[in-house]
């Protein structure tokens, strides 16, 4: 009897938690499908925002350029970051807590000044805005979370595995590519998709070092809908939230085939 | 154990060719651009695709398109990495002169757009650009009040003073914006929203605090559903804003004020040091041409400055009062100027206020 009151609470508690997570999203997906231009009331059902959409090659330009983007710039962190937690976690060295916790405060550091700062680097050396700024300034902001989610899997292996490896003579290469790397594999995944999500949807930093040349999704959307929200962005939204579930499952399923 | 390392290793090589081959695609599509573009940076919604289309067939000259919800928004681009970045912007008419006198545009040499001369001779030289060099006027609007005549049939307004009326308590839309709701304070009380002087912005504050109990709410960004949708039933609102309520709510009646009301203009503008200077030109020529004005004025809902070209409009949009008032109506306009940093500040400092009580 208490087990059934208490799972009926917890049912509850779920679905006001998802509700909450997911209810503006579907507004969202619901005025996509509104056939009126501006107004907010329900007139009928239409495909026409997803036409209208189709047809914008502008806005397919900017999406393209953001994923473009989004791919570089988490593939790059990745690696960069993998490497970086894992020299953290295999070379004892003084100073090493020190360098964790700067990292650590990269993550807490407001975008704006990460923006600012760049935007004053890039100039000074003297580099166009464009491509190249965003994409240096993302794997930026990407790399800390690679990091630490591949460093905090890795402390929580037994550290005796990589002692019995080099019991058995395995070089340190060979640790690091048949012990370390696959174990850490998930978390490295985990640390793409994460950077890949975070590259999409910034705006602050990717305002500042964005260039004319190559004008990204969310700062053209960040400015649309301060002109009012038009139904073509509910349908892009709409599209780009669908995109992004394949995404996640696609991956979840990969990673349940792994293991 | 030998496999799962062979499997790693031709994945790594896969990975590392995929990574080389997508940054050769990448360079040689960044370094084998000819650099015959033209960089324009305009309000978000303003340029078609139709247009960037004609204008790239005809010229061969590539359109890099970026926009912005605000004149801050761009302003601050602007200053963070310089104007040199752009080619081509759309500031708003006291943008023109904050820029303009900031050194941020172009002294414009309008012998080179022969079509120029489509312009209406009114909209040139304008008290936010005197010398009519550093922008060309392109969209205009004002701002006005409506009324949904399904709640109120018989309310006669006529003026901002009856937006103070006790009975239009909690049903007012404001526009989002400081200096639309301080100009019509400011207007009311017979000073001009141009003026810099402390102690006018101060009377139009203690004016607006009366206000406060009629406003329903603050919104710029919606207002068209707004409206439309009847969540509002009176109030301020931009006369674009309005006629495409309009057309999908027969209630709606636009008012211009009798006091005065501030209009507004969107400039195409070269910020100072563009690097494509002659494209710049080539582009802002284009846009003045009739045919690609009336494509940029139905795409905006917006009036244009342009002559022949708001003769080629549906005569639905080229008619309508709302878009284009007539002469008598239109001596009552404003055009906004630029005021002093201390006058925005204290603007914004009141504005705060305004909205917390």
């Amino acid at each position: 009897m208490r087990a059934s009151r208490h799972s009926l609470l917890r049912n509850f508690w779920l679905l006001g938690v998802y509700a909450f997570l997911y209810f503006p999203i579907l507004v969202v997906v619901f005025y996509s499908f509104n056939d009126t231009k501006f107004s907010l009331v329900w007139q009928g059902a239409t495909l026409n925002w997803y036409t209208t959409l189709w047809q914008d090659s502008n806005l397919w330009l900017a999406l393209l350029h953001s994923l473009i983007l989004g791919f570089f710039a988490s593939l790059v962190a990745v690696i960069i970051g993998s490497f970086a937690a894992m020299n953290l976690y295999w070379y004892r060295f003084r100073g090493r807590q020190l360098l964790y916790g700067l990292i650590f405060i990269l993550i807490v550091t407001p975008d704006l000044v990460l923006g600012i700062s760049l935007l004053i680097l890039f100039s000074l050396v003297g580099l166009d805005l464009g491509f190249w700024s965003l994409l240096l300034a993302h794997v930026t902001f990407c790399i800390p979370f690679v990091v630490i989610t591949v460093y905090s899997r890795l402390v929580d292996f037994d550290s005796h595995l990589f002692e019995a490896a080099r019991d058995l003579g395995a070089s340190e290469v060979t640790i690091f590519r048949k012990v370390m790397f696959p174990l850490a594999l998930p978390a490295i995944i985990v640390g793409l998709l994460l950077s890949f999500t975070l590259s999409i949807d910034d705006v602050v930093v990717s305002y500042f070092v964005a260039g004319p040349e190559y004008e990204i999704l969310p700062l053209k959307i960040f400015s649309m809908a301060k002109l009012g929200v038009r139904p073509e962005l509910n349908a892009l939204c709409s599209v780009v939230f669908v995109i992004t579930v394949c995404i996640v499952m696609a991956s979840h399923f990969i990673l349940r085939k792994k293991s | 154990m030998h496999r799962h390392g062979f499997s790693f290793y031709l994945k790594e090589k896969i990975v590392i060719r995929m990574f080389m081959l997508f940054l050769i695609l990448f360079t040689s599509a960044a370094f084998s651009e000819e650099e015959n573009i033209v960089n324009v940076y305009s309000w978000a919604t303003d340029l078609p695709n139709e247009v960037v289309q004609a204008f790239e067939k005809e010229t061969g000259i590539k359109v890099n398109r970026s926009g912005y919800g605000s004149n801050e928004e761009m302003y601050a681009k602007l200053r963070a990495v310089g104007t040199s970045s752009y080619d081509v912007i759309e500031p708003t008419s006291y943008y023109v002169a904050r820029m303009a006198s900031e050194g941020m545009l172009e002294s414009l040499d309008v012998t080179k757009l022969s079509n120029y001369k489509n312009l209406t001779p009114s909209f040139l030289k304008p008290p936010y650009d005197p010398s009519g060099t550093h922008g060309i006027p392109y969209f205009w609007g004002l701002t006005g009040i409506f009324v949904n005549r399904k709640y109120f049939p018989d309310a006669k307004i006529t003026g901002w003073a009856d937006l103070w009326k006790p009975e239009y308590k909690g049903k007012l839309l404001i526009l989002d914006d400081p200096r639309e709701l301080f100009s019509a304070a400011l207007i009311l009380l017979g000073y001009s929203p141009n003026d810099s002087d402390l102690k006018q912005v101060q009377a139009a504050y203690e004016r607006l605090t009366q206000l406060l109990p009629n406003i329903k709410l603050f919104n710029s960004s919606a207002v068209v559903s707004i409206v439309g949708d009847e969540d509002a039933t009176i109030g301020m609102i931009w006369n674009y804003n309005f006629r495409e309520a309009a057309a999908y709510n027969k209630n709606l009646e636009f008012i211009f004020p009798k006091e005065g009301f501030v209009m507004w203009v969107d400039n195409f503008a070269i910020p100072k040091g563009a690097k494509h200077l002659e494209n710049a030109y080539r582009f802002l020529n284009f846009i003045l041409r009739p045919d690609i004005a009336k494509i940029m004025s139905v795409n905006n809902q917006e009036a244009i400055t342009n002559k022949p070209g708001r003769a080629l409009l549906p005569a639905s949009m080229r008619d309508d009062p709302v878009i284009y008032p007539p002469e008598d109506v239109l001596k009552r306009g404003i055009y906004q100027t630029d005021i002093s940093d201390a006058a925005l500040a204290a603007y914004a400092a009141d504005w705060e206020l305004l909205k917390l009580q």
